[in-house]
């Protein structure tokens, strides 16, 4: 097997490239990103391709990124792979020379060709010939660049090649992982308990630096597994403080331990600032146990298994509207705490019932009251009943669910919170049961055996005690899809094709723990996209009854 | 792994003719359904490109649609509409309109949004026949393409009354892509096919790989005239 190493040619091409080193001069750096990720030209026009037979594609929808991918690493869609753009692949030499770098193996390489220069790229770019002037792959549109915005494009893909990441070192990878000073400790105990477990038994075999993994194809990357080179190091950042302190810290523990990505985590109700941080750093931000995340469909660096209790908002809202949008309830009381999940979660809601001809009152509790105070608060916000019926939505935490007493009148339906109030193990009081349906955004206890089994003998076999199953098996999940997207992308540690990466394997994995499936692609940060409304069959015990199918709102 | 679609050697495979096939994939595909080893070569590959080795992978030029006679059992699922309406998969192809049918989802950057332009560039060709044939896209990955994103997404592509999209739930979908043979494993390895059905009862012809609107129009005319 040949390893596609730079011959001289080649390599006076990437001297400058391969180095890490300031961007060039910042306006064609500019359009040649705009070109690549947004489609628009340095004039401000919009980009324009065109396939054989006049498809002709624009603007955002003509961008490279659909494609080539951010990272600039292409991607494999079925039979169909996508070759990578990054300046190193482009200029690369087939030609055997020793004492060249080699490049890392990626999947989508096609490798039967000569090194591009700056003139067969524009030819590949504007006629859809490749360097030896043979036809390009009919997906690939042809782009009638003008001379600057060529040389932008051009200068663009020569500054994807990335060889040195932040975080990651001949022997070390280093990740970090965050929980805010509102998080659960009895959370945050099991959750670290799984991650200095895993990152133990990952480094089990520390091993010698290997060899590079050389792009000559699945032979040398079957010899990469596990990526037993490298050392797995945690890195645990602890916010203390008010949320407006946290970016501080966050930049302060960066420089002072760069990382390269952010590994699971536990929040409270509030984790934008992590989320902030990640996408402005542009650290990949994977699976952090969370409530409340960021909906941002266009963001990149986050990756969440769900929308957390704002999926739960969604799935009461669809069942309050029905699926012809006429509502069950005319009026709808929500009860929260203040500052908890439940306040951004109960915004959600009325959000979504807004415009529809319902009610929406809250509820807030304050610290002062407890037990039968959050009864007297529920009678009092009964009182507002409405002739259509009313439905009284719980964002309550099982220390203040134990405490209700007596039923409210008046109240039709209660929705509780399954993630808030404890899931099937809510200590929901008997009289309430059957009144009340539960959003479970999991998959039911019943059904998810099977997936919990791994997960849960692992802990076992380790002595980690089980204080909170989810998260911990979240977490678990979350430091499997590490280990495995890190498998798969070899020794190419460039950042956005860690997330792009993820986004291609997750459908794959068989082994989901509470969630029935997860799937991502481009643009989908919420692996897990819907759940169920469930009630309790008994007065006692956890044993639940599904309203219905799995519920995607 | 990602499973490879099968290439079809069956005696069903019908030998193209030029012109079904046209431009300057013709002589290829030609040869490609005379030889067996190059039909195998293209069919695994889907695109030329698709072969990462460096030493076996054929021409780029060489790939182009392969075409076969076959017969489905349309399953007797449920689907949602664009238009939110819950539907049979069954009813909905069986209104006696021909039918051209393809799988897509709203988040894939690159083959479904050209699947999607071939499908707008057919409609637009058909001028006023449009309103005789259903074109109908099925969501591949149903949980993230709600009724309301599919129908967002066939406005890009400024569909026409004629064209539907469906969704539904994940095993609906899979049962769907199952019975028509493009289930693959899971939406990011998908394959670029399309079908089309002259009328109820009729068998349809498959189209594997990347079709032009023009070739599309011309496989449509050549089905309906030999109905």
């Amino acid at each position: 097997m040949s390893a596609w190493r730079l011959a001289s040619a080649g390599a006076c091409l990437l001297a400058g490239l391969a180095l890490p080193g300031p961007a060039p001069a910042a306006p064609a750096d500019n359009v040649g990103r705009s070109i690549y990720l947004r489609g628009v030209l340095g004039s401000g026009a919009p980009l324009e391709g065109t396939r054989e037979a006049g498809v002709v594609t624009t603007a955002a929808d003509a961008a490279c990124v659909n494609c080539h991918q951010r990272s600039g690493l292409g991607s494999v869609e079925g039979s169909l792979s996508i070759p990578p753009v990054t300046g190193e692949y482009l200029f690369h030499s087939r030609a055997h020379d020793a004492s060249e770098p080699v490049l890392p193996y990626v999947e989508s390489l096609h490798g039967n060709r000569d090194p591009y220069t700056d003139a067969t790229l524009a030819r590949a770019i504007r006629e859809g010939l490749d360097s030896q002037g043979r036809p390009l792959n009919y997906l690939m549109p042809r782009f009638a660049l003008g001379d600057e915005d060529m040389a932008a494009l051009v200068e663009y893909l020569k500054t994807l090649s990335v060889r040195q990441v932040p975080g990651v070192t001949d022997t070390v990878l280093h990740f970090a992982t965050i929980s805010t000073p509102d998080a659960d400790p009895l959370k945050r105990r099991g959750m670290l308990d799984v991650l200095e477990q895993f990152f133990v038994q990952k480094n089990l075999f520390p091993l010698k630096p290997s060899p590079r993994m050389l792009t000559s194809g699945k032979t040398q990357y079957s010899k990469s597994m596990y990526m037993a080179n490298r050392h797995w190091q945690l890195h645990v950042w602890e916010l203390t403080g008010p949320a407006a302190s946290w970016r501080a810290q966050l930049d302060k523990h960066l420089a002072a331990e760069p990382v390269y990505a952010v590994l699971s985590g536990l929040a409270g109700s509030n984790w934008a600032p992590v989320h902030e941080f990640c996408e402005q750093n542009a650290i990949p931000c994977l699976f952090p146990n969370v409530e409340v995340p960021v909906i941002a469909e266009r963001d990149f660096y986050s990756l969440y298994f769900s929308k957390g209790v704002l999926l739960e908002a969604q799935l009461i809202a669809r069942t309050i509207l029905g699926p012809d949008n006429h509502p069950t309830a005319g009026a709808v009381e929500q009860v929260y705490r203040a500052g908890d999940s439940g306040e951004p979660a109960a915004k959600a809601l009325a959000a979504q019932l807004k415009g529809h001809g319902v009610t929406v009152h809250s509820t807030v509790l304050t610290a002062g009251a407890q037990g039968h105070g959050v009864t007297a608060v529920l009678r009092a916000a009964a009182l507002r009943k409405d002739a259509r019926g009313q439905a009284l939505v719980l964002w309550l935490r099982p220390g203040d669910i134990a405490a209700l007493s007596d039923v409210p009148a008046g109240a039709a339906t209660v929705y509780l919170s399954g993630r808030m109030g404890g899931l099937e193990k809510s200590p929901l009081p008997a009289g309430w049961r059957e009144h009340t349906l539960m959003t479970y955004p999991f998959d039911l206890p019943g059904r998810r055996g099977v997936r919990l089994d791994y997960p849960l003998g692992w802990f076992s076999f380790r002595h980690i005690p089980v204080v909170a199953e989810q998260v911990q098996t979240d977490t678990y999940l979350a430091c499997s899809l590490l280990a495995d997207v890190l498998n798969r992308m070899a020794d190419n540690f460039a950042r956005p094709y860690l997330i792009e990466q993820l986004q291609a394997l997750l459908e794959h994995r068989i082994i989901t723990g509470y969630y029935p499936h997860l799937t991502l692609a481009s643009n989908q940060r919420f692996a897990s996209k819907g759940g169920y409304v469930v009630h309790f069959r008994d007065p006692g015990g956890t044993a639940l009854v599904a309203e219905a199918d799995w519920i995607v709102p | 792994m990602i499973p490879q679609s099968q290439p079809d050697l069956s005696p069903r495979t019908r030998c193209p003719t030029p012109a079904a096939v046209g431009g300057r994939h013709s002589v290829l595909v030609r040869l490609a359904a005379l030889t067996g080893v190059a039909l195998l070569v293209l069919a695994s590959g889907g695109s030329a490109n698709a072969a990462d080795d460096a030493f076996t992978a054929p021409a780029p030029e060489a790939s182009g649609p392969i075409r076969s006679i076959r017969k489905y059992a349309v399953p007797a699922v449920s689907l949602v509409r664009d238009d939110g309406k819950v539907v049979s998969l069954p009813d909905e192809m069986s209104d006696g309109r021909p039918i051209v049918l393809n799988f897509i989802f709203t988040t894939c950057g690159s083959t479904c949004p050209l699947m999607s332009s071939v499908f707008a560039q057919f409609e637009h060709r058909l001028g006023a026949e449009a309103d005789k044939v259903h074109l109908m896209s099925i969501s591949i990955d149903p949980e993230q393409d709600t009724p309301a994103r599919l129908h967002e997404y066939a406005q890009k592509f400024h569909s026409g009354l004629e064209w539907q999209h469906y969704t539904g739930t994940l095993a609906a979908s899979i049962t769907a892509q199952r019975a028509f043979d493009v289930y693959r494993g899971g939406k990011m390895s998908h394959a670029a096919v399309t079908l089309m059905r002259a009328a109820p009862g009729k068998p349809w012809l498959r189209i594997e790989g990347f079709v032009t609107a023009d070739d599309l129009v011309r496989d449509y005319r050549e089905l309906l005239a030999a109905r």
